[in-house]
């Protein structure tokens, strides 16, 4: 039986991949690291209060902060002591933000885990509401580049009665492949996971989506998706079909409304990270404490999956000299501060041969960018609006739908950092919008 | 849980963490401006060089004057007003050489000086440089030169005002246009020796020709019907005084230096479609708009006696289908309307930046073009019609969008 396929959507572009160096590298342990700064506050919302003293020793998945007000808790992701707090910097969607940490040294080497754990769970005979709450207790963060609580996830997903849940392992981005060999390796826990989800949310569709190009890798899931009624869709290579609004348009017809999330137009797309992380939780009681990041790139030596401990230094994670290091892929992805550490959010890590930014010159008006932005949007005419800071212009031009994908940026012949300008009038949108006595430019 | 001190991270850092962050996307497009100007240059090259091998050495005179007085009266204005030139050398060759296409080979020196001083100044630097001129450089200065030199720019020989030089066959490349003599009208320029001691024919240019077939109300131009009145003639009046359209393929016809090859001009624009540096809708729907005009738009035909018929629907006069067909199709070759294709081929600045709006752009240009080809009695007709399109270029930009992802067609005329 084969996939199911779909169609496409307007704008996009080729881009060169780059992943065949990690399509196929197993995922494996990194390197002990030295010393983890566990991050309080992942995802949003306020940091959680610490609950242990400086010079305690902790277990690894021992709690180590309690949630306050929304967040969730925080458990330490290796044994080792609690050696002090401090501030690091974790990725937030489209920019990086400061936050408290503990940090912990004298590591000790992970547990074992049995091959095949005992399961301590069963979900195939709970209600969804109870299974709602197990997943909440989990303190589960939702692996995406913006990472939100999925106890707040799972509670938007329920109340908007979301028909369709996605798995989105379409991986566009070039260079990461964490994703990918989460599910070749993980596959029927991967849809385990995500049967687990739909059942929580009531979804009727749920979904596997996955690159046209890779589906020979997914041949152990076949099985398992056929026992939880998951319809397996290999969507063509376009950046950025993996976008969340332009992925449930194309499968689903659904367009999501500009600056809404799509679970507004009741499809809720999650990642294979996260699915795996609720079936370990749900069906194995064992915390989410580690994610496998990506480390490829020119510079980065030999290219690996690595499954690393949240709080691990990005910069550990090779030997990058004086590289350009990225967090996340390299259109949508951030420059990596040296702050930085291993967070749900962070999908690769990436050393780039540091070349000089462009200088951006006048637009020339050629067109590429509208040509090629998959939200339709008039880039050149934003640009002009963000020129001359004509917000309310940007606003009814539609700036608030941009996926931030960078196709604009990427294709401008001008070197005009188009993306980050349609972001900056997104951001003042939002703010006028939430509050419209504030002052725009 | 011990009692010792638990310093609790309340307080933000004195000094951030995080520095003024580069922003993505790391990767980038190999290809930049400069790229787009020096492969349109290159583009545009191919009609230079038909117009080299048509026109002689003067052709490649005008054209490189042309481009390095662009060049160096770009150079020169920088200079002066100390604005930072940016990308603005390539664009300025780009812009003399297109300028250059545009004029005939026989002008005198200072003639594309002049253009190019306008074409710079008055076209592209007033408004601020590369990416913010309204109207097309190399055109306002066509125009200009058009208006400050009416006689350069049409006559090149005292003897016959109204005809114009290409060289004989055997003088192709080497030979020197103003070394002219006179040549038949319905010249089988193939395979005809040039006239004695002379390198070119002087010819009337096929624009003039069709213009008397078509405008009876002149009195100036030689009032003819599309067949000759009369029962002797047998073919039709559009296929005796017009050159063979194979002429006005290649370009042994009279016009600019890089007007008159069709074929040179098709090849170029393709070749810009192929590297995306125009949208095919752009071209055709031009050339369409030209063509439905010109079998659409009436002609004026001298009628039994003194009476003068008005003939809408050329495309079905009574000629028959052939000849109405052929009469149109010499109507979109005769004059400079694919040069001037190619012209809003190579130009991106000043055309609409969505596929709807460049071929709503393109159907003004088309349709303008031909009209004003067919009823005014200005020097450009083509030019001009590009021109008053580019006008209209910011208000077709704003007016026309594609439907943006999950909002509603013409969302952006609300108010609310």
């Amino acid at each position: 039986m084969g996939l199911g396929r779909y169609g496409t959507f307007t704008g996009g572009i080729d881009l060169p991949e780059e992943k065949n160096a990690t399509l196929a590298a197993r995922i494996r342990p990194c390197e002990p690291p030295e010393r983890l700064r566990v991050p309080l506050a992942t995802g949003s919302g306020p940091p959680a209060e610490p609950c242990v003293a400086v010079g305690e020793s902790v277990r690894a998945s021992q709690r180590i902060a309690t949630a306050c007000n929304g967040g969730v808790d925080v458990f330490a992701p290796l044994g080792g002591r609690v050696a002090a707090f401090g501030w690091i910097a974790t990725a937030r969607g489209e920019r990086f933000v400061e936050s408290p940490a503990v940090e912990l040294t004298d590591l000790r080497p992970p547990p074992e885990t049995p091959e095949t754990p005992e399961r301590v769970f069963d979900w195939s005979s709970a209600e969804p509401d109870e299974l709602a709450r197990r997943i909440a207790d989990g303190a589960l963060v939702t692996h995406r580049p913006r990472p939100v609580p999925l106890a707040r996830w799972l509670a938007g997903a329920r109340r908007r009665r979301c028909r369709t849940l996605v798995a989105n392992v379409v991986e566009h981005e070039p260079y990461v492949t964490a994703d990918h060999r989460v599910l070749a390796e993980f596959g029927p826990e991967v849809i385990e996971g995500l049967a687990i989800l739909a059942k929580a949310i009531g979804s009727a569709e749920v979904v596997l989506a996955v690159d046209r190009r890779r589906t020979g890798f997914y041949a152990g899931s076949i099985d398992a998706a056929e026992r939880f009624g998951v319809a397996r869709i290999a969507l063509p290579h376009k950046y950025p079909i993996g976008a969340d609004t332009i992925l449930a348009k194309v499968l689903t017809r659904r367009e999501t409304p500009p600056g809404a999330e799509t679970t507004s137009v009741g499809t809720a797309i999650l990642d294979a990270a996260t699915c795996r992380a609720v079936f370990r939780w749900v069906c194995h009681g064992l915390r989410a404490i580690a994610r496998v990041v990506t480390v490829a790139g020119a510079r980065a030596g030999e290219a690996r999956n690595l499954l690393v401990p949240f709080g691990a230094d990005c910069h550990s994670l090779g030997d990058f000299g004086d590289a350009m290091v990225l967090h996340g892929g390299p259109m949508a992805g951030l420059a990596c501060p040296a702050e930085a550490v291993v967070t749900p959010a962070t999908a690769a890590v990436l050393a780039l041969e540091a070349s000089p930014r462009p200088v951006p010159t006048a637009c020339i008006r050629c067109g590429w960018c509208t040509d090629h932005c998959p939200a339709r949007l008039n880039v050149s005419a934003l640009n002009d609006a963000f020129e001359l800071s004509l917000v309310d212009d940007a606003r009814r031009g539609g700036a608030a739908a941009c996926v931030r994908c960078g196709v604009c940026s990427y294709v401008c012949p001008a070197r005009l950092p188009l993306m980050y300008r349609v972001q900056q009038l997104k951001r003042w949108i939002l703010a006028a919008a939430s509050d419209p006595d504030s002052e725009t430019p | 849980m011990t009692d010792a001190p638990r310093p609790t991270p309340r307080r933000a850092p004195a000094v951030p963490l995080l520095p003024n962050p580069a922003h993505g996307p790391f990767l980038r497009a190999p290809e930049g401006a400069r790229t787009i100007f020096l492969v349109t240059l290159f583009a545009a090259c191919g009609p230079l060089a038909g117009g080299l091998v048509l026109f002689g050495f003067r052709a490649a005179f005008v054209a490189a004057l042309a481009m390095t007085s662009c060049a160096g009266v770009e150079w020169l204005y920088f200079r002066v007003t100390r604005v930072p030139a940016l990308l603005g050398r390539t664009h300025a060759v780009l812009t003399g050489l297109l300028l250059a296409l545009t004029l005939p080979a026989f002008v005198p020196w200072y003639v594309p000086v002049i253009a190019s001083a306008f074409a710079i100044i008055v076209g592209k630097a007033v408004f601020g440089g590369v990416g913010h001129f309204v109207w097309q450089p190399a055109l306002v200065a066509r125009l200009a030169v058009a208006v400050l030199f009416p006689t350069q720019l049409a006559v090149a020989s005292e003897a016959l005002p109204s005809r114009q030089p290409v060289l004989a066959q055997n003088r192709l490349l080497v030979g020197d246009v103003l070394s002219a003599g006179k040549g038949s009208n319905t010249v089988a320029w193939r395979g005809r020796p040039g006239p004695k001691g002379k390198d070119a024919f002087l010819l009337t240019p096929p624009a003039r020709v069709l213009r008397g077939l078509t405008d009876a109300r002149k009195p100036a131009f030689s009032a003819i019907v599309f067949r000759r009145p009369g029962p002797v003639s047998r073919s039709p009046a559009a296929l005796l005084e017009m050159p063979p359209i194979s002429n006005l393929l290649y370009g042994a016809r009279p016009g600019g230096i890089g007007e008159t090859s069709v074929i040179l001009i098709a090849v170029a624009v393709l070749y810009l479609v192929y590297r995306n540096y125009v949208k095919w809708h752009l071209p055709l729907a031009l050339l369409a708009a030209a063509w439905v005009t010109a079998a659409v738009a009436p002609v004026f035909l001298a009628g039994p006696g003194p009476a003068v018929r008005t003939r809408w629907l050329p495309l079905l006069t009574d000629e028959g289908l052939d000849v109405a067909f052929t009469y149109v199709n010499y109507q979109l070759l005769s004059g400079e309307l694919l040069l001037a294709v190619l012209l809003v081929s190579a130009e991106m600045t000043s055309r609409p930046v969505t596929t709807g709006g460049q071929v709503l752009f393109a159907l003004g240009c088309g349709t303008l073009a031909m009209l004003g080809q067919l009823y005014l009695d200005v020097p450009v007709p083509c030019y001009m019609a590009v021109l008053a399109m580019n006008t209209f270029t910011p208000a077709i930009d704003r007016l026309w969008r594609p439907r943006v992802f999950g909002m509603k067609r013409l969302a952006f005329l609300r108010r609310a």
